[in-house]
């Protein structure tokens, strides 16, 4: 006999957290989804918060170690699996038993309940031999001697350019890239200080504490759902790393002047200089991509501003350029993303070699492209979030050497070092994401 | 411990007279530990074992909200009935249709236990329902039995149908 279950609960039974890490993971291996792209939804809808959280960190989790995760599988199986689903289930099995406090009994029945509720009940053998035996052989399996790809969980070309790039620090950035990122927050200052704010989050039971280097940056102790944060849904906080809070105050945002947010959406950094600016501040946020645009929008109705959205592409300003200059301009430009992988760890899966190329390619043109449409005294703010010199240095120097109007302008901060007319920030540098900045003014 | 297939209504396995358990050996006791997973799995406070294809007089119940009651009754028989009372019931081989049946309030049921010794018990409320209920399936007989035949006609096409399309 069944009971009945309470008005208000739908027939259709909750999909569990390992099912939407699951669905997830397979559409990232087989179909090289990003995971911006497939999660859009997957993890809010059906999942209380909890649950969503335990699916992230399995997803995430999983793909920051595949590399390390599917040398250990092909060791234990001579044949792994060629079906994308059943590999997803069995790295997913296997990150929980290396990487999580789950305990190793709940991590192979749980995958094996799994593979059956996904319609493999025929793999249910095969996932159950494979886990039980990572389980018994642990020990011996983790200190197996690994080629720096597997050992480090990165695919060995972007070794290879990290090592170029970074002889001394290559190994320490990988590294990092597979350490769980901080949730930072960036307090709306204009309305409440970081102190009364981090009152408010204790208040809560959420510890957290102010970061060094941004002056409305909060680090929390540990992740929360943001629905749980005072204050979110007005506006009053946005999660925001705190390298890339950086901008706002580097771009010396004039108090009433004409700023382009080039490059703008989700709409981070456009909120923050919205914060910092005075009323006067006439911002324009341009994005290429009509759902992008639809996120810059709706962080914006959030925090409660107005400005500019303009749909284009910021290297053909005549798309949609009115013809009056900036005062200021942020070029945060489309990058590798070599500085965030441990946020976006699926980076290390999507990206191909040839991207990069393509990618300077584009970060030049979209410079040349602005520097036009800045008003003499002006300045300028270049902003990656890559760790690769060629994407970053490299183009505005080569930049620099084709405009006599241009020069760098020092940045004199206690964070990151400085490379070439700009500074860097490696990944895990004071807890932040890895990002670059330079500052160029208009002579 | 593993979990079993439940069959679902209209299949005719459903249908059969179940034959009384001669002695509670190993074998019945397994059937008993699949019955209450697959049970506490579906989720359900009842499990009979012709549902899961056995052909034993075997049922397992817990109307706890926490898996803190389980009961297994082994021939259960019943020896008084008094009153009578209309509840909704579910079953797990007619999943999604709940209904009223109107069935005795309180029940005095014989049956052996899962160490094979005679055991009577008085049930009342939920419990005495859900005790009559699984006992019905080991005749073969469902709740939709005890619905007008329009209704369950229209069970019965709406469970082909999504069958049919499972």
């Amino acid at each position: 006999m069944s009971r009945k279950r309470p008005p208000g609960v739908a027939w259709r039974p909750r999909r569990s957290a390992r099912n939407v890490a699951h669905a997830l993971l397979t559409g990232v291996l087989r179909d090289g989804r990003s995971l911006g792209a497939s999660a859009r939804g997957r993890f809010d809808a059906r999942l209380d918060p909890r649950e969503r959280a335990f699916a992230q960190e399995l997803v995430f989790g999983t793909l920051r170690h595949l590399p390390r995760l599917e040398a250990w599988l092909a060791h234990i199986t001579p044949r792994p699996p060629e079906d994308a689903g059943l590999r997803a289930l069995a790295l997913l099995g296997l990150y929980q038993l290396a990487f999580t406090r789950v305990p190793s009994h709940a991590a192979v029945n749980t995958s094996v309940e799994l593979a059956r509720s996904i319609g493999k009940s025929w793999a249910a053998g095969f996932v159950n031999a494979t886990l039980r035996r990572f389980a018994t052989e642990r020990d011996a399996i983790e200190r197996m001697e690994l080629a720096a790809p597997a050992r480090l969980s990165h695919p060995s070309w972007l070794l290879a350019e990290f090592e170029h790039a970074w002889p001394d620090a290559w190994e320490s950035i990988a590294r990092a890239n597979l350490e769980r990122p901080p949730m930072t927050l960036r307090v709306g200052t204009d309305r409440i200080a970081r102190q009364d704010y981090i009152g408010a989050l204790s208040k809560r039971g959420i510890a957290a504490r102010a970061t060094r280097h941004s002056a409305s940056g909060v680090i929390l102790e540990a992740p929360c759902p943001v629905e749980r944060l005072p204050g979110f849904d007005d506006g009053l906080v946005s999660v925001q790393d705190e390298a890339a809070q950086l901008a706002a105050t580097l771009l010396d945002t004039p108090q009433d002047g004409r700023v382009l947010d080039a490059c703008a959406a989700p709409g981070g950094k456009t909120g923050h200089m919205l914060e910092l600016g005075a009323d006067g501040l006439e911002l324009v946020a341009l994005d290429n991509a009509p759902r992008r645009i639809e996120d810059l929008r709706k962080t914006l109705s959030r925090l409660g501003f107005t400005a500019r959205v303009a749909l284009g592409d910021a290297g053909k300003p005549r798309g949609w350029w009115d013809g009056r200059p900036f005062d200021c301009i942020l070029l945060d430009a489309p990058c590798s993303g070599t500085g965030v992988i441990r946020r976006r760890p699926d980076i290390k899966l999507l990206r191909r070699p040839g991207d990069i190329d393509v990618m300077v390619e584009r970060q030049g043109a979209m410079l040349r492209a602005l520097w036009p449409l800045l008003v003499r005294g002006g300045r300028l703010l270049y902003a990656t979030c890559s760790v690769l010199p060629r994407e970053n240095e490299r183009v505005v120097e080569s930049f620099l050497a084709t405009r006599a109007d241009a020069a760098p302008v020092r940045i004199d901060a206690a964070w990151g070092r400085p490379t070439g007319p700009g500074r860097q920030i490696l990944p895990g540098d004071d807890a932040m994401d890895g990002f670059f900045y330079a500052a160029l003014a208009k002579r | 411990m593993s979990r079993l297939d439940i069959l679902h209504f209209p299949d005719s396995r459903l249908r059969r007279r179940c034959k009384p358990v001669g002695t509670v050996d190993d074998k019945v006791k397994r059937l008993i530990d699949d019955m209450f997973e697959t049970m506490y799995e579906a989720p359900g406070i009842g499990l009979s074992a012709p549902q899961v294809n056995a052909d034993a007089r075997v049922v397992t119940i817990d109307v706890s909200k926490d898996r803190s009651a389980p009961l297994c009754l082994i021939n259960p028989e019943i020896l008084a009935t008094d009153g009578e009372a209309e509840t909704e019931e579910g079953c797990l081989s007619v999943p999604g249709v709940f209904e009223l049946v109107k069935r005795p309030e309180r029940v005095r049921v014989r049956a052996l236990d899962r160490d094979g010794r005679s055991r009577e018990i008085e049930a009342e409320g939920l419990l005495a329902v859900c005790i009559q209920h699984e006992m019905d399936h080991l005749d073969g007989q469902l709740f939709v039995d005890y619905l007008s035949r329009l209704k369950r006609e229209r069970i019965r096409k709406k469970a082909e149908k999504a069958q049919r399309h499972a």
